[in-house]
């Protein structure tokens, strides 16, 4: 049995306008576990940053239990949290001035006298969250001078050296280009199975959750929270549940969401691979409908349509456009 | 190393500071010269008498309320700028200037503007710093109230912004009705002045000073934490609602108590930390406040005498100094390119 950290029993959570409450989140139940790295996704407008604000304590619980190590976050002081759960945000807040050493120093304030004096034990914790990240190279450069997928790993790096069992990151990728957000997240993936931290990501990038999440927290108007495998929930169809609507589905051979197949009568013979993406471009212009079909020819990649031959998809389009 | 840079760089800004001191006390419509002070005041032999007058009750204590203004005004603004995350925020954002020209303006136009006749005359020292002290008391009582009932420390920001010009209109208005020597008693306050401090004065303001600094010494690990933000510093165990009043009564006392003595003195708060930030390379609070305070010293010290117009009996007011000296400071930082970045 995995240890849980983390517990939420019928939690109901919501905010004050004027005199009226407005719930956001009803009934919500889920575990984090230790060594796990959950992603928690969900459409915008839907709770998640309520939920997070809950965990990290800045917003009491109305109904049900939210508890951190078998004790409920309302009661822990904002001091005692802090030494037990730490965050990384996604909006990009960085003095400039500030070297990538002194930021992840930060994280030890929970845990130092008034002054903020490092002992061995602190610089033997910042050390190791710099290896855990790989910024050592970079302890004495600048905030101003790194990238931002390396600040945001540096604020990670921050969040470790913190020391805390749980660490909660809102949307740490958001602002990172698609080879930052994987690293970003197999990174933390690590260090939630070799660090025995539990670690909650919030994100909208399903096909990263898929792949490197331990467990998956759907999050959708009006239906209960789904808990579980990635695997589990894809096979089950659950992931559906994220996509309202009937325009777009989630493509299980393929892991990932596509706009449903709008039965499109045009038949394309020749390689798998150039069909399907002959067919993703008919379908964005439109075309639905062929009066003939088109061969395909590797190699020198021709399309023949009508006898007509076309080397690349744009010009086929053009022609069928005209027509 | 860095650190070694970092204590060089006190140990250089110290001798400054000392040689601005110096200068400063030096300098005058009667030049006295270094070895004749330090003879006067280790071996108590003055050249004439009315130099021991001149060192001892006037430039002396003139020299020590720059250092204090300097101190407590750039630490005031590093506070500032810090807890609002805002790189033009200062000592004055919360009204408190305002509010202590306001009582200083009661004082002495509101008199004249009603009739009264008799305050513009003898008005005493006292007087005016008891005013300037209320009023800034009273406008920071009235913003903290608000503070108390709000989240966002942009909103107290732009309350405090409020606060300052509703508080500067009441002013505009008693000077529309007052004669006009009040008026010109009160132009001449609004320009500042270092100088006119007897001794006992001289000895509250020091010893409120030193009372203003404490709440920073208190919270500086707190300070670097709000670096981040305020959502950041929470998830640190720091609490902002606290630490904002620590900052409420420190800026308070600091600035509010300044303004009283020596009237509003523009730029040193904006232009100072900035200055502390470029030289050390440093975003430390722990590095920040001891290195704003130097350089707010530096900087008052050289001002006063830039005013004094060597030679000439004439003296121009600090205010109008510092603001020559730190606006095209503050021009020149924001027009540097990575300005907003390195803050």
């Amino acid at each position: 049995m995995k240890k849980s950290v983390l517990i939420a029993k019928n939690l109901t959570l919501g905010y004050f306008s004027g005199k009226s409450k407005k719930p956001v989140l009803k009934n919500l139940s889920f575990q984090l576990f230790e060594n796990e790295l959950t992603c928690l996704l969900g459409p915008n407008g839907v709770g998640k940053s309520t939920l997070v604000k809950s965990i990290l304590g800045q917003l009491p619980t109305w109904e049900g239990e939210l508890s951190l190590n078998g004790k409920l976050i309302d009661t822990f002081s904002n001091l005692e949290l802090s030494k037990q759960l730490s965050v990384v945000l996604s909006e990009p807040v960085f003095p400039g001035n500030m070297t990538v050493g002194q930021l992840v120093a930060l994280g030890r304030i929970p845990h130092t006298g008034w002054t903020g004096r490092l002992d061995n034990h602190d610089r033997g914790l910042i050390e190791n969250a710099l290896y855990l990240t790989k910024m050592e190279s970079l302890k004495d450069e600048r905030l101003v001078e790194i990238s931002d997928g390396q600040r945001q790993k540096a604020m990670i790096a921050r969040a470790l050296a913190q020391d805390g069992k749980v660490m909660v990151l809102d949307e740490p990728t958001a602002h990172l280009d698609l080879v930052n957000r994987y690293q970003i997240m197999h990174l933390l993936r690590d260090i939630a199975s070799k660090q025995g931290k539990s670690i909650l990501v919030v994100t909208h990038d399903l096909e990263i959750a898929l792949e490197t999440a331990d467990r998956l927290l759907l999050l959708n108007e009006s239906l209960p929270l789904i808990s579980g495998l990635p695997e589990d929930l894809v096979l089950t169809g659950q992931l559906d549940r994220l996509l309202p609507g009937e325009e777009f589905q989630f493509n299980i051979e393929k892991g990932k969401i596509e706009q449903k197949n709008i039965d499109s009568e045009v038949i394309l013979k020749g390689n798998q691979t150039i069909a399907f993406w002959v067919k993703k471009a008919l379908q964005k212009a439109n075309i639905r409908r062929l009066n003939a079909p088109i061969f395909i020819t590797e190699g020198d990649f021709t399309l023949i349509y009508l006898e007509k031959e076309f080397h690349r998809i744009g010009d086929l389009i053009d022609f069928l456009g005209e027509s | 190393m860095k650190n070694s840079r970092q204590i060089l760089l006190f140990f250089l800004l110290v001798l400054v500071l000392v040689f601005s001191f110096l200068l400063n006390i030096s300098l005058g419509s009667v030049s006295i010269y270094p070895n004749e002070i330090f003879e006067g005041l280790f071996a108590n032999s003055w050249l004439k008498n009315s130099h021991a007058q001149i060192i001892l009750n006037y430039r002396l204590p003139k020299a020590l309320v720059a250092v204090l203004a300097g101190v407590g005004l750039s630490l005031s603004g590093l506070q500032m700028q810090t807890f609002f995350r805002n790189p033009l925020a200062g000592p004055f954002v919360l009204g408190i200037s305002s509010g202590a020209g306001l009582g200083v303006a009661i004082l002495m136009l509101a008199g004249s503007a009603f009739g009264i006749a008799a305050l513009s005359g003898g008005m005493s020292a006292w007087a005016i710093v008891g005013a300037g002290t209320l009023g800034a008391g009273l406008v920071m009582v009235l913003v903290s109230l608000v503070a108390w009932r709000i989240q966002d420390s942009m909103t107290l920001l732009i309350i405090g912004l409020m606060f300052g010009s509703a508080v500067s209109a009441i002013v505009s208005v008693l000077s529309y009705f007052s004669g006009a020597d009040a008026l010109k008693l009160f132009t001449v306050w609004s320009m500042g002045s270092l100088g006119g401090l007897n001794w006992s004065q001289v000895s509250v303001l020091s010893l409120v000073v030193v009372v203003g600094i404490m709440p920073i010494i208190i919270s500086v690990k707190s300070y670097n934490a709000m670096l981040l933000g305020e959502r950041y510093a929470k998830s640190m165990g720091v609490n902002p609602t606290y630490l904002r009043w620590m900052m409420i009564i420190s800026t308070g006392l600091l600035a509010g108590s300044i303004t009283a003595f020596c009237g509003p003195i523009a730029f040193v708060g904006i232009a100072v930390p900035h200055l502390a930030r470029m030289i050390w390379k440093s975003a430390d609070h722990r590095v920040l406040f001891p290195a704003s305070a130097i350089i707010g010293s530096i900087l008052l010290l050289l001002c006063d005498a830039a005013s004094q117009l060597p030679g000439s009996a004439q003296m121009l007011p600090i205010n109008a100094v510092t603001s020559l000296v730190g606006a095209p400071i503050v021009i020149g930082l924001v027009l540097r390119k990575n300005f907003s970045k390195e803050f």
